[in-house]
């Protein structure tokens, strides 16, 4: 018997990544973001969001990809794992996908310039990989709380 | 009669005149001369058994009924406020705060009361032995009224001048309460129309209500029958009138007894003026109806936006402004339902006095319970969970703090122990503590249970701090009690207490100084919370800053600011008050060069100061505070974050991290 | 059918009784808390018929009645009361009060009540 499971595609400088749409709240246009001060260069501020104050990571800067010029296709992942809820800026956000977890496979080393920590695998697709990322691990709040001491 | 739509209202009243009453006996133990006080108490007794009659609760009534007895004798004086009755009291009010929780709970609310009953029935009548309690009933079947010399003359004369004598029988109806307020406006309607002779039983019975279903009297009148039926019917509650003529003959061979008639004197008992309550102006609403509104509202906000994408899109500026005003206003409507969740914690604190003065009768200790900020707002949610844990920490602070008054006379502390519990607000946080001047935390006592236990090596145990020791009693499976005892040894541990807290989102920390005493330390989140900030500018950012902490707001010269050792200070009034450039600390990003900052917001931590610079004030505003997250843990004097009118975030700092 | 105003200082006790009175076709036209509310409402509302409870805050029924005679020496005014008022009961009749119900109350004895002052 397949399993499928459903994933939510978006890009980064050109590369198309999966979530496991479980784990995304809703998909947001751009808007302002108020900084907040001496937290990690990726936390970009917090939004608010319908009433609720959502902190926004720069994706690309967390898996420390290339910066690309905005645009309109911009997007707010709004993503929760656990009890954390938090935004991730994208470049476009699109498809919706089935994917057949049996298509998912180990990730190599270094896929797409993103180290393999933060990867949960690779899903073979007919024309395409889409590199899964681990939400988890990208928010991993030992990390950020690590730069954070740090920085104070 | 269909009563369950009233149930909630009916809970919920009970539930305050409970309390009220609680504070109150608090009150009257202290002044126990003070019968306003006891009027109080007497009007919420009162006002319950009302209710809880015409619910049905019959136990809650019958207690109640009893109580108020007490109580009216004690307003009358003719009883004091001892002790015993204080204590019987407040058993009373603990058995029908069950009684409502039982009811509250879908139960019946049934419970044994006669015992309490019959306590207070002692006390009703142990210091009043003229009171007639339940009498006998008088037998009023065979009517037979007896003559004496100068009746049996009226009752002739009134013959001779035309007049008839009439016997009348008046019968109540069997549910009738009041019966000597219904006799009584029997006589008042019948005194104009004759002169009442005589009563059986007497008026004196009667005006005591000593009879059964019926009394008769017999009356010289020129009314006829039938008008006197009319009149006396039109009394409520008479079931039934008969009018006789009499005749001196019935009663002539009747032995002489001894009863006058006379007029019926009033019971002429005043109530003592009431104290002045202050009467709220406020309505109940179910909690979840709120949350339903709050929903409700979510999806407004969500059209919200979508209309907002439309007006960007169609660029009408008539659209536009209006979408604006609408967003304003949702956001405020957003922050008035927030402020509804909201509840003083004084709703967790009132039981603790009655509580307090429980265990120290039974540890046989002398504490004196101190309350401060009951006024502190917490999120209804948080309120109804915090309660349990406050009571095991003050268990705690009684049964193992405080020590016992010879204990404390020896080591040169006065008798009665002390025990504050506190609420207030700080940054991101409202703090609850309870502290007592008790005996402090052995340190060598947890440190051997933890070894004991295995929560700890002897080795590592040396380089812990005695803070860090003391930390260890939250460990489950702990408790340092030698024997356990009746009051906290409840087979919880304060390991339970702890993993409460936490999942509430807090945290509690113990503090202990040994002879002093200790203190446990509450954070809870403010996961909704009203906070009144200053807006202030800060290059393009909206920072608010938390009006309680603002002593003075100012604008400076360039002048005016100092350098004392690399630190810029200013002249407060006399005092050097150092100044923080919001600017720097925050890293804003200078956009603006012609921006300058000379407005100063002068912040105060206990009697420290700071001056924080600013570019700017905006305003006075309330504003709803927002926790940043999880993700967002402990940021550096940032304590939350709000959404003003416009939609943005704007942050709220934490004074208590700027002033060193 | 009557204009009535509602006096008690419990919310519950006020729904009840409302309801049983517009259960019987009459309108009422008030609710006071407090014998001091009663006061002001009756003067405002000038109401056929004053229900009032005796033991309220800031004045009580009995005051209340006093204070409402003055305005309207025919002012009809059931008193309602509790089970061992006897004394305020008796208090509020000389007071110019038309009858008193006792609580709990039932909607047959207000019915009586009601159409013996009317």
């Amino acid at each position: 018997m397949e399993n499928y499971m459903k994933v939510i595609v978006f890009t980064l400088k050109g590369q198309r990544f999966g979530v496991d749409v479980q784990q995304v709240i809703s998909i947001e246009k751009i808007q302002e973001i108020t900084k907040v001060p001496r937290t990690s260069e990726f936390i970009k501020g917090v939004i608010n969001l319908r009433g609720e104050t959502i902190p926004i990571v720069d994706l690309k800067e967390r898996l420390e990809i290339e910066q690309t010029e905005s645009s309109p296709n911009n997007r707010f992942l709004i993503v929760q794992v656990e009890d954390v809820q938090v935004g991730l800026i994208v470049d476009s956000a699109t498809d919706v996908l089935d994917i057949n977890t049996d298509a998912i496979q180990p990730a190599p080393k270094m896929i797409g310039g993103v180290q393999e920590v933060f990867l949960q695998g690779v899903a073979k697709l007919e024309s395409e990989l889409l590199i899964m990322l681990d939400l988890g691990r990208v928010l991993d709040l030992e990390q950020t709380n690590e730069i954070k001491e740090i920085i104070e | 009669m269909d009563t369950n739509q009233y149930i909630e209202v009916f809970l919920d009243e009970s539930r305050e005149h409970l309390q009220s009453v609680n504070d109150n006996l608090l009150k009257l133990e202290k002044q126990p001369e003070e019968l306003t006080i006891v009027s109080e108490i007497f009007r919420s007794a009162h006002t319950l058994k009302g209710m809880a009659a015409t619910m049905g609760f019959e136990d809650v009534a019958s207690l109640t009924h009893q109580m108020e007895n007490v109580l009216d004798k004690i307003r009358n004086g003719e009883l004091v406020v001892t002790t015993e009755v204080i204590d019987v009291t407040f058993s009373a009010i603990e058995a029908l705060e069950e009684m409502v929780e039982s009811i509250s709970n879908g139960n019946d609310g049934k419970k044994d009361v006669t015992e309490l009953v019959s306590k207070l029935e002692k006390i009703e009548n142990g210091s009043s032995t003229h009171e007639l309690h339940e009498s006998t009933p008088s037998k009023t079947s065979d009517t037979l009224f007896e003559m004496d010399e100068y009746q049996s003359t009226i009752i002739s004369q009134a013959a001779e001048q035309g007049y008839q004598v009439v016997q009348i029988t008046v019968q109540l109806n069997d549910d009738c309460i009041l019966k000597a307020a219904r006799a009584y406006m029997v006589f008042e309607k019948l005194e104009n129309k004759g002169e009442i002779v005589q009563t059986i039983p007497s008026v004196e019975e009667i005006e005591e209500g000593n009879f059964e279903q019926d009394f008769s009297l017999l009356m010289v009148t020129k009314e006829t029958n039938t008008d006197i039926e009319k009149v006396i019917h039109s009394v409520s509650e008479i079931n039934q009138v008969e009018v006789s003529e009499f005749t001196l003959e019935k009663a002539n061979n009747n032995e002489k007894q001894e009863s006058k008639p006379e007029s019926v004197t009033p019971d002429t008992n005043t109530e003592a003026p009431q104290g002045k309550q202050k009467q709220s102006k406020t309505i109940r609403v179910n909690l979840e109806r709120i949350d339903n509104l709050m929903n409700l509202f979510e999806e407004v906000v969500i059209d919200r936006s979508r209309l907002e994408d439309l007006a960007q899109k169609l660029k009408e500026p008539e659209l536009t402004e209006t979408i604006e005003n609408m967003t304003r206003v949702t956001e405020d409507m957003q922050g008035l339902m927030l402020s509804m969740r909201m509840v003083p914690v004084e709703q967790v604190f009132n039981r603790f006095p009655r509580m307090v003065r429980g265990l120290a009768k039974e540890l046989e200790k002398e504490i004196n319970l101190e309350i401060t900020g009951a006024d502190t707002e917490l999120d209804r949610t948080v309120i109804d969970e915090i309660g349990d844990p406050l009571v095991h920490l003050i268990r705690n602070s009684l049964d193992h703090g405080v020590e016992s008054p010879a204990k404390r006379r020896e080591s040169g502390k006065p008798e009665e122990g002390n025990v504050s519990l506190r609420a207030f607000h700080s940054g991101n946080h409202v703090f609850i503590e309870i502290e007592d001047d008790g005996a402090g935390i052995n340190r060598d006592k947890v440190e051997a249970k933890a070894i004991e236990n295995g929560l700890l090596s002897a080795e590592h145990s040396e380089v812990l701090s005695d803070e860090e020791i003391y930390q260890l009693i939250f460990s489950s499976g702990f408790s340092t009690a030698d024997q356990i005892s009746d009051i906290s040894g409840r087979g919880v541990g304060l390991d339970v207490v702890r993993s409460k807290i936490e999942s509430l989102g807090g945290n509690i920390i113990v503090e202990s100084e040994p002879g002093k005493g200790s203190k446990f330390s509450i954070q809870l989140p403010l996961t909704l919370s009203i906070l009144s900030t200053l807006l202030v500018n800060v290059q393009d950012e909206i920072y608010a800053v938390p009006l309680s902490a603002i002593v003075e707001t100012m604008l400076l010269d360039e002048t005016q600011i100092m350098s004392v050792q690399g630190q810029k200070v200013i002249d407060f009034r006399g005092k050097v008050v150092p100044i923080v450039s919001l600017r720097e600390i925050f890293d804003v990003p200078r956009q603006d060069e012609s921006k300058e900052e000379n407005a100063v917001v002068i912040i105060h931590k206990g009697d420290k100061m700071a001056g924080l610079l600013v570019d700017s004030f905006i305003g006075q505003k309330e504003v709803v505070l927002k926790s940043l997250g999880n993700y967002l843990r402990d940021v550096f004097a940032i304590s939350g974050a709000t959404i003003l009118g416009d939609g943005q975030v704007s942050l709220i700092i934490d004074p208590n991290a700027l002033v060193k | 059918m009557a204009n009535i105003l509602i006096t008690d200082d419990a919310a519950f006790m006020r729904m009840q009784m409302k309801d049983i009175l517009t259960k019987l076709g009459h309108q009422v036209v008030g609710e006071a808390e407090n014998g001091q509310d009663a006061v002001e409402k009756y003067q405002e509302l000038q109401p056929e018929l004053v229900t009032m409870d005796i033991t309220m805050p800031e004045m009580n029924g009995v005051e209340a009645v006093r204070e409402i005679k003055k305005i309207n020496p025919d002012a009809k005014i059931i008193m309602c009361s509790a089970m061992g008022q006897q004394g305020m009961v008796v208090e509020a009749i000389q007071a110019g009060a038309k009858d008193f119900i006792v609580k709990p109350f039932t909607p047959d004895r207000i019915k009586e009540s009601v159409e013996k002052v009317l």
